[in-house]
Formats: structure tokens, C-alpha cells, sequence
């Protein structure tokens, strides 16, 4: 819906602002190497890397190959937890101010 | 207006968990995005593999996980067991045990040399006290300790019994023994009298207490003074040992009385008898002894000035 497209460019137009969505980056990147699941993706990436032969890797490849398996083990890998946080972190501006 | 209407508070929570899923997804991507050009860097500039070690070398270091042994494949107590063979003897000594004994065998370290004058003043001793017997069979022997005793006695020579050092240092060393060379080595607390020589014996006796313990058999090696035996005492080990006329070596030197001049010995005898009937036991304190050698130095001048 248009209007919950909206809130959400609102809001991420907040968070950036305020740099929040910086520091929830560097958050999440932390937690995810602390549950493994850079390793994990390293391994992956060894493989089709293998597969590919080593000279003739590219970025888009890469990103193509990745990327979907980065994001559903990241899903899996957190849950709730990060949400939580982000929620508060989301709460904090005031809710007049969003759409100011 | 429409736009002020929708603010946060008016959203219910599982839109908002819908707003944060959505941001979170935004966020992993971009995370795998990040980590995708790490790694194609790090391929193009040839480290990516750097971490892996070919399969061979990965099973020598792998971990262990077999009972009795660690982690690298060690067994606990393997050097417990084990024999090095020594370098200068030749012999095979256990390992825990190897340092000690080489540091005997090459005669070096703080222990050895010790040990090694503590032999060399024994044997001095030995030979001292057998050059005075008649039956020494070895000429060798003969000679060395001959030499060992001129020495010795140029040694004791060296010391001026009426010089005010020598009293001074005994003074000052209350309960030990280092003055007279011979007995350097004695450590302990005392001499056992069967290995000595009559010689040396009564050279003992003039410089220590001498009162046989009843324990240990040993003589003691104290003072003249020593506050754990009675001038009693003293006198009946002199007597014991050197005969009848034995007397008090208190008689020949000048040591704490420095106005004591002694030309007859028998009144110290008869003296000593006087002072002696006091008979205090060694459990005594220390203080009641030097009262009573203060007592008898009183006495010793007194008696002086009544002989003059």
C-alpha cells in the first residue's frame, strides 16, 4: 500500500539521518560473524570460486551466486533478537517528527 | 492532514514488525554485498586462499582426542620415565634427576663446592688426627698431613691469644664457632668426639663449651659461655676427656674478664668448685646464666684482690 511504502521510506530516511542505520549495520555485521555466519558463506564462496576457476571470478558472480544464500541463512541465523533492538531504535524519534 | 495522521503511535505492532523485517533484510543484504567485494579483492589480489594448508599437512596437526594423551599427541608423563646419558660419567640417570647429578659430576653449582670444602676440611681433620697415631701405614698420607698440620698450627700461630681482637671477634660470634680454622666446616651444631685426636680435642675444648648432649652424643660447639650448660658441666667433660688436671680453658685465655690475670690454677680450681655448687640446670634462662658468670667474674676479681 502506498501509505505503508511511505512509512517505510520515512522511516528509513530517519534512520539515516540520525545514523542510526550505520550503527545498525555495524551491529549486525558484528553479530553475524560472531554466530558464523561469514564462515559459513566463506565456504560457499570456496567452492564456487573452485567452480568458476580462480581467474575468472567476477563481482557480479559473485553477488549473484551469494547473495540469496547469504540472505536466508542471515534470516535464519537471527531472529529475533536484532528486531528487537532495531524496534526500539526505530521508537525513538518522535512520531510527529517523521513525517515533519 | 492525511500524512500528520500517520505517525508511529497509530501503527500497530505487527506492521512495525513488518517495517523492521524489512529493514533488516536491507541490512543483510547489504552486509552480503560488503562481503562479496571483500572477497573478490581478496581473490584478484591472491590471499583469499591463504588460510588453507594442504590436506597433508592439515592431518599432521590435527587435534588429538584420544584418552591419556593432549591435544597434541602427547603422552603426560613420558619424561618421568625417561634416561639421559650423562656426558661425563657416561651414565644413564633418570631425567628428573639429571641436573642435580650433573651439577655434582662436573663439579660445578653452589652445593658441590660447598660439599667439596666440607671433604677437604674432614679429611684435613682425619689426617690431622691420624698423623699423631702410631700405626699410619700410609706414607702419602703421612706426608700430606704433615704438611696440613704445620700449616695449621703456623695458622693458629698466626692468632696472638693476648691480642684484644681475638676476644672481641669471640665476643660477637656468641653461639657459633669461626674462628678456630679446623672447624670451619662444622655446621652443625656438634662435634662428635669419637673421630677426634687427643690434640685436637683439647684444642677444642679450649675454644668451645664441649658438653656432651645427651641425644645426640655430640659435643656443643657454643661458646665458653653458652647459656644452655653450666661451667660444671664444662669442667666434667674437660675432666673426662684430658684427666684429673684438666682445667677450664677460662683459666688460660683472657676472654670477657679483660682484668682477669691467671698465674694459679689450682685456686681457680677450688674457685670454679665454688661457683659450680650453684648447680643451675640448662633449662635455666639465659639471663640467670650471665648472672651467674657476671656473679662469678665479681667473685674472680674479688678473690684477686684478696690473693694480692
Amino acid at each position: 500500500m502506498n501509505k505503508d511504502a511511505q512509512m517505510r521510506a520515512a522511516i528509513n530516511q530517519k534512520l539515516i539521518e540520525t545514523g542510526e542505520r550505520e550503527r545498525l549495520k555495524e551491529l549486525l555485521r558484528a553479530k553475524l560473524i560472531e554466530c558464523g555466519w561469514k564462515d559459513q558463506l566463506k565456504a560457499h564462496c570456496k567452492e564456487v570460486i573452485k567452480e568458476k576457476g580462480l581467474e575468472h571470478v567476477t563481482v557480479d558472480d559473485l553477488v549473484a551466486e551469494i547473495t540469496p544464500k547469504g540472505r536466508e541463512t542471515g534470516f535464519a541465523m537471527l531472529p529475533r533478537l536484532v528486531l528487537s533492538s532495531r524496534t526500539q531504535a526505530i521508537l525513538l524519534p518522535q512520531p510527529s517528527r517523521l513525517l515533519g | 492532514m492525511k500524512m500528520e495522521e500517520m505517525s508511529l503511535s497509530g501503527l500497530d505492532n505487527s506492521k512495525l514488525e513488518a517495517i523492521a523485517q524489512e529493514i533488516y533484510a536491507d541490512l543483510v543484504e547489504d552486509s552480503c554485498l560488503g562481503f562479496c567485494f571483500e572477497v573478490h579483492r581478496a581473490v584478484k589480489c591472491g590471499y583469499f586462499f591463504l588460510d588453507d594448508t594442504d590436506p597433508d599437512s592439515m592431518k599432521d596437526f590435527e587435534i588429538v582426542d584420544q584418552p591419556g594423551l593432549d591435544i597434541f599427541g602427547q603422552v603426560f608423563n613420558q619424561w618421568k620415565s625417561k634416561e639421559c646419558v650423562c656426558p661425563n660419567c657416561s651414565r644413564s640417570i633418570a631425567a628428573s634427576r639429571f641436573a642435580p647429578h650433573l651439577e655434582k659430576c662436573l663439579g660445578m653449582g653452589r652445593n658441590s663446592s660447598r660439599i667439596a670444602n666440607r671433604r677437604i676440611a674432614n679429611s684435613n681433620n682425619m689426617n690431622k688426627s691420624e698423623s699423631d697415631q702410631e700405626d699410619n701405614d700410609d706414607i702419602n698420607d703421612n706426608d700430606w698431613s704433615y704438611g696440613s698440620e704445620k700449616k695449621a698450627k703456623k695458622r693458629k700461630s698466626d692468632k696472638n691469644p693476648n691480642s684484644p681482637r681475638r676476644s672481641k671477634s669471640l665476643k660477637h660470634k656468641n653461639g657459633e664457632l669461626s674462628n678456630s680454622d679446623p672447624f670451619k666446616y662444622n655446621n652443625s651444631t656438634g662435634i662428635s668426639y669419637e673421630t677426634l685426636g687427643p690434640e685436637e680435642l683439647r684444642s677444642l675444648l679450649t675454644t668451645q663449651c664441649g658438653v656432651i648432649s645427651e641425644h645426640t652424643k655430640k659435643m656443643c660447639t657454643r661458646s665458653l659461655r653458652c647459656p644452655q650448660h653450666t661451667d660444671e658441666q664444662r669442667r666434667t667433660v674437660r675432666i673426662y676427656f684430658l684427666g684429673p688436671s684438666a682445667v677450664l680453658p677460662e683459666v688460660e685465655s683472657s676472654l670477657d674478664n679483660d682484668s682477669f690475670d691467671m698465674t694459679d690454677s689450682q685456686a681457680l680450681i677450688s674457685r670454679l668448685q665454688w661457683d659450680g655448687s650453684s648447680d643451675l640446670s640448662p633449662s635455666d634462662s639465659g639471663s640467670s646464666k650471665t648472672s651467674e658468670n657476671q656473679g662469678w667474674g665479681l667473685g674472680t676479681n674479688s678473690s684477686e684482690s684478696r690473693k694480692t
